[in-house]
């Protein structure tokens, strides 16, 4: 049985004996006590580009259809009721493309800096690290209230209250840092 | 081979063994809570603080093509006469203080690692909801007098006020943010000039939303709490082009304490029939008839009533706030202003749709 790991590392570097001498450097065997020392670079780079209903939704019916279609609706609707025999709170026709890059996640440590409260913090914390800025497409929603859940339904009426359009650069700097708080 | 052997037969002992208590641990866990007992559940909440934080947004102007690069407008507003109204957003910001009214934007911290920005679910019979769990969403609690900082910035030192937030030194950025807006409205083709509102090292230090559930009208309720200071809150309006500006509005040391619903006197939020958005204060319930003496006194009262009464009438918490340092328009000085102690005893708002 003690023979296994040495019968090993040979076939390993056998296999790489034409690799240089580096690569059998790097081979070299750690003892458990080096190997829970190493730490890996945690954390995770994201770029993303995200489009909702920018040509139209997947249902078509009498009220939802393609973008192009001047007669139709074509965003996204998300509708919540606050009451139980209520009416509806809408976030309506929710459409366009948003794109950011560099979005970093990443457990951090910190027990200096912000004004001294660091080092009496001393903890980890899940840090979110701002991409700087994230393109705007046209993105537009509107915010409403109806008295039923879908456009469709009988009896449908709907008060708009507002809408938002945006569009270009916007510049979000900075990182946010999530941790658990407070004594369960 | 035989030691091996007798391993394998206590290891599958083991297995088995741990199976067992592992049924009877889940059976166990498994119990129906209680309303009251649900109501203790009281988890960690999350802590958030946002580091280095800048933000920035707005509307350029059009280019020889028309195209503009950002827009940022608002709009699906009618005016009364069936207008369209648009409020183009010509700037917005969040950023460190000494920004020269979003001029010069730099880096905040806002909350502190210490005293977090919290999304909680708290015990209700902690903060007078009796038996509900209740979801909070806080900004920075505020401190003991001994500890906090001057809510006004006029202060770094501990000691000084009874806000968590810190004003920006030298050597520290600090947790109080500049934020400013500039706008202009338009309704149908009549635009306005542009408005400037801009509020130096704002502090929201114990302000608070309370959301939770009512048995009785089966609707979502709440609770909020609006605490705003600046030690300069200034606003004024300028020409479409920015080449002439109106005096300057100033309010200095500007502190809002805004209480929408309580304990008692929760606020209903719901949409009607109509779909319009309804948002409800409802009154405090009156007296039983002869609970409350002719005097008004507590000797000739029902004590547990009238000692409800007294407590709903004097409970500071319940009272919304304004005071203003100093008014000053351009160059004139108007002096201070305080409106303090309003009670919201009932309140209903609905909108309402214009459109035809």
């Amino acid at each position: 049985m003690k023979m296994l790991p040495k019968i090993l590392f040979l076939v390993v570097v056998s296999s790489l004996a034409g690799g240089g001498r580096s690569a059998i450097a790097e081979l070299s065997l750690l003892p458990d006590e080096r190997l829970s020392e190493v730490s890996g670079q945690g954390g995770i780079y994201l770029s993303g580009d995200i489009s909702i209903n920018e040509m139209g939704g997947p249902v078509e019916n009498s009220y939802f259809g393609r973008c192009s279609d001047a007669g139709k609706k074509c965003g996204a609707r998300f509708a919540y009721r606050l009451k139980e025999t209520g009416g509806w709170m809408v976030l309506d026709e929710i459409r366009g493309n948003f794109a950011f890059e560099g979005l970093t996640l990443r457990v951090r440590n910190i027990d200096s800096g912000f004004g001294g409260d660091g080092e009496l913090f001393n903890r980890d914390v899940l840090e979110l690290g701002l991409p700087n800025t994230v393109r705007f497409n046209d993105v537009r929603f509107k915010i409403a209230s109806s008295s039923t859940a879908r456009p469709t339904d009988p009896g449908f009426q709907q008060t708009d209250i507002f809408s938002v359009e945006m569009r270009g650069e916007v510049i979000m700097e900075g990182n946010l840092l999530v941790f658990p708080t407070g004594n369960p | 081979m035989l030691r091996s052997i007798t391993g394998k037969h206590i290891w599958c002992r083991l297995l088995a063994l741990v199976a067992v208590l592992s049924h009877s641990i889940a059976r166990a866990e498994l119990e129906g809570l209680t309303e009251s007992e649900m109501s203790e559940v009281d988890g960690a909440g999350i802590g958030l603080v946002l580091e280095n934080f800048k933000f920035s947004h707005g509307t350029d102007q059009p280019d020889i093509n028309g195209q503009q690069a950002r827009i940022f407008r608002i709009s699906g507003i009618k005016s009364t006469d069936g207008r369209d109204v648009d409020i183009t957003v010509n700037h917005l910001y969040i950023a460190g203080a000494n920004s020269n009214y979003g001029e010069t934007l730099t880096p905040v911290n806002l909350g502190r690692l210490l005293n977090p920005w919290r999304i909680d679910v708290v015990d209700g019979n902690t903060i007078g909801i009796d038996d509900k769990a209740v979801l909070e969403f806080a900004a920075p609690a505020m401190m003991s007098a001994a500890e906090g900082y001057d809510c006004m910035g006029g202060s770094a030192t501990a000691g000084s006020g009874t806000c968590s937030s810190r004003p920006a030194t030298s050597s520290y950025i600090g947790e109080r943010a500049d934020i400013g807006m500039q706008m202009n409205v338009a309704v149908g083709a009549d635009r306005s000039a542009n408005i400037n509102i801009h509020a130096k090292s704002a502090v929201v230090d114990g302000s608070y939303l309370r959301l939770w559930g009512d048995d009785g009208r089966r609707q979502m309720v709440g609770q909020f709490k609006l605490n705003f200071f600046s030690p300069e809150l200034s606003i004024n309006a300028c020409s479409q082009d920015g080449s002439a500006c109106g005096s300057r509005i100033v309010m200095s040391d500007f502190a809002l304490q805004l209480a929408i619903g309580n304990e008692l006197q929760p606020v209903f939020l719901d949409v009607d029939g109509t779909g319009n958005f309804v948002v409800d204060v409802a009154a405090i319930p009156k007296p039983a008839p002869g609970s409350i003496g002719g005097d008004g006194l507590r000797g000739s009262s029902d004590s547990e009533t009238w000692d409800f009464y007294e407590a709903y009438y004097t409970n500071p918490e319940y009272r919304s706030n304004l005071s203003i340092g100093n008014f000053s328009v351009g160059n004139r000085d108007f002096g201070s202003a305080r409106v303090q102690g309003m009670l919201i005893q009932h309140l209903n708002i609905t909108t309402k749709d214009l459109a035809p």
